[in-house]
């Protein structure tokens, strides 16, 4: 049996390989020299200002812990979970990893890949100091951590809300609408720019229109949903989201964005440094509100977690405690790659609640909403992005958009054993 | 040989054993239980499948039409000696070379909204067209971006064939009176009938497993509206983890390119007994 279990794996192995080229993930040796030096490999797929955050957070680790080494080893970001699922498959998974935790937790904590922390996270002296959501966890059980998120909210240029005569930057999707309403007619400035491309980016953005109003993956239907699509229609039909907009990533509306010829972006709040580059004045909001609703979104960012087959857990886990967790790294994230941390201590301090601009991603992080546990949850989020995008791009109707998404997210989610 | 056999054999037995089981993240590890046929029957049934394979039949019919029409055409005029051919026959390697990822990002940007293309339209008084987000327009614009990388191939192989038909036969055409076209449609056609045949099954197979240029530039989008079978299958499998329902919608796909391979192998043979 545990021959042929070997032989699939390998198989598995060289079938994920055809969706993904396997690079050598491992060229990095795991394992202890004969200096007593014990290298651990990481798997990110972090870039630019995150990397330089994580790669200093490697150092300052390292300089306290002289007989240990990180390896960090690059992976695409978007092909990081197949390649973790090949890796264990062939009992070569990484000591630690990152993972985009609000598509693959489910994926990845059911193939084995994530290894169990209750332990460690319950007898962690600062854990109080962490929302509960920080914590993810499958029947009681924990296996990844979020101690930082990046949200999404709103960017609105400020020359032209004072152009059209909006005054302030709206905080409902009506108010929204109206201030739309007010740049189309002036003419200078296109409304909105937002992503709303056929997967989960396309989901992301769209979902808030109704987590304020207590719908989300796990009960999604019914007349508030129909009347999301129709709105989305609406913005379509008036010409407010560009049909582009179907096909855009989050980076490609941000971009859009930053050319200064949109008056909004819906958008997250690792942008904000960017943002403040731009050339034009930028002012941000949470994500509007439904009306009779409240301003909820999603929470994103990369989750940290200890792999299931390292032989190396209390190192692991020593480098998660310095890097994630404590208060230095929570505020160097923020201030190196624009994190928001959920840390209380960091959250509540000047350098986060006192910047205008960050704050409203801060007060967002305060009120997410929580992911389904279902297996299916990244089948259940490409279901409503490519909804969203056949209803921008025209393939739908406002109305078979949301009977598409319903339809799919219940049979997705029932594929997935039916549990949220 | 063996090695060879066992590379090319043994995933393909995974696929098709991954296509009667049941595959999902908590499985990939582990036993697979036996599903049977219930997979293709779930897959059969799903009106997406039926839409992909249309739609990776209207690629199939543009790339078609696109190698053997334009593809002749190129081959007859570059089927001369000089500069110039030489010249453009480099460029059309150099096409043929370029990795599908980084030619697809470039036809990414020409084909934007605010693209390069639609900048030349404006120039002309005619409005952008959305050539990447319009549901009717996308298929048909990533379909010739496709034709246009593949193009070289069959020029190539059409020149090639032009080259080897015999020089005598020409003259003799000329001297009855035919004219450069006439000879091209009456003499030369009908003599690259086997290359042509080849050619349009090797275009089949091509189209079957095209998904990079997809992949690059639309996503499948908007909304699913680019969704060919391979595109389909990854995002089944790599993306949904729906390993098995993915594996099943690439035997789907394997059996149509088996269909169009048999004839295939045996005209190689054929060609190879005459």
């Amino acid at each position: 049996m545990r021959r042929r279990t070997a032989l699939q794996g390998a198989a598995v192995t060289s079938l994920l390989s055809l969706g993904s080229s396997s690079c050598a993930l491992q060229s990095a040796p795991a394992g202890t020299d004969s200096n007593g030096v014990t290298t651990l490999r990481m798997w990110h797929y972090y870039q630019d200002q995150q990397k330089t955050w994580l790669e200093d957070e490697v150092r300052r680790f390292e300089a306290k812990h002289p007989k240990t080494r990180i390896a960090l080893i690059d992976v695409v970001g978007d092909q990081q979970a197949q390649k973790l699922l090949a890796s264990v498959s062939i009992g070569n998974g990484p000591d630690l990893l990152m993972n985009n935790i609000v598509v693959d937790f489910p994926v990845l904590r059911a193939a084995g890949v994530l290894k169990d922390i209750t332990e460690q996270w319950e007898s962690f002296q600062d854990n109080d100091q962490f929302p509960e959501a920080t914590a993810w966890r499958n029947e009681g059980r924990v296996f990844n951590l979020l101690p930082y998120t990046n949200l999404i909210g709103m960017y609105a240029h400020s020359d032209a809300l004072a152009d059209s005569g909006v005054e302030t930057v709206p905080s409902t999707l009506s108010e929204l609408e109206s201030a739309m309403q007010k740049v189309s007619e002036k003419g200078a400035f296109e409304p909105l720019a937002m992503a709303g491309s056929p997967d989960v980016e396309g989901a992301w953005l769209f979902a808030p229109q109704l987590l304020g109003l207590g719908i989300d993956y796990c009960n999604f239907h019914g007349a508030a949903v129909e009347d999301a699509f129709r709105r989305l229609a609406r913005w379509r039909d008036k010409g407010w989201l560009p049909q582009a907009t179907a096909t855009w990533s989050q980076t490609d509306a941000w971009q859009q964005f930053m050319t200064g010829r949109y008056a909004f972006a819906l958008n997250g709040n690792w942008n904000l440094g960017n943002a403040r580059d731009s050339g034009f004045a930028i002012q941000t909001a949470r994500y509007p509100a439904s009306d009779g609703g409240k301003s909820k979104v999603y929470p994103g960012g990369e989750g940290i977690a200890i792999g299931a087959q390292t032989k190396y857990p209390d190192l692991a886990w020593s480098f998660i405690e310095s890097a994630f967790l404590s208060a230095p790294g929570a505020r160097a994230v923020n201030t190196v790659a624009g994190s928001i941390p959920v840390r209380a201590d960091v959250a509540s301090s000047d350098q986060l609640a006192g910047d205008a601009d960050v704050a409203p991603f801060v007060e967002a992080a305060r009120h997410q909403a929580r992911w389904p546990d279902n297996e299916r949850t990244a089948d259940m989020q490409r279901a409503l992005g490519e909804a969203v995008s056949g209803v921008i791009s025209g393939q739908l109707s406002g109305d078979e958009g949301a009977s598409s998404a319903v339809n799919e997210i219940a049979a997705a989610r029932a594929d997935g054993g039916g549990s949220c | 040989m063996v090695i060879l056999a066992a590379f090319a054999l043994w995933p393909l037995f995974v696929l098709v054993q991954m296509s009667l089981s049941e595959v999902g993240p908590a499985e990939i590890v582990g036993n697979w239980s036996f599903v049977g046929l219930r997979n293709f029957v779930d897959v059969l049934g799903d009106f997406e499948t039926w839409k992909a394979i249309l739609r990776t039949i209207g690629l199939c019919a543009i790339l078609v039409i696109s190698n053997l029409v334009l593809g002749f055409i190129a081959a007859t005029v570059l089927s001369t000696t000089g500069r110039t051919a030489s010249a453009v026959l480099g460029i059309l390697v150099f096409v043929w070379a370029l990795p599908p990822l980084v030619s697809g990002s470039v036809w990414r940007f020409l084909l934007d909204d605010t693209g390069t293309l639609n900048a030349i339209l404006g120039l002309l008084g005619i409005s952008p067209v959305n050539w990447l987000s319009d549901p009717a327009l996308a298929l048909w614009s990533v379909s010739a971006v496709v034709a246009w990388a593949s193009l070289p191939f069959s020029i190539l192989i059409m020149r090639g064939g032009l080259l080897a038909v015999n020089p005598e036969l020409i003259e003799a055409a000329a001297i009855d009176g035919a004219g450069f076209w006439t000879t091209r449609w009456r003499i030369i056609l009908p003599l690259m009938r086997p290359t042509l045949w080849i050619l349009a099954v090797i275009t089949v197979l091509y189209a079957f497993r095209s998904f990079d240029f997809f992949y690059v530039m639309t996503q499948g989008g908007p909304g699913t509206s680019t969704n060919t079978l391979p595109v389909l299958s990854y995002y089944t499998a790599f993306t949904n983890f729906d390993m098995s329902t993915g594996a099943t919608i690439a035997v789907v796909s394997m059996v149509v390119v088996l269909a169009f391979a048999v004839p295939y192998v045996r005209t190689i043979k054929n060609e190879e007994t005459s």
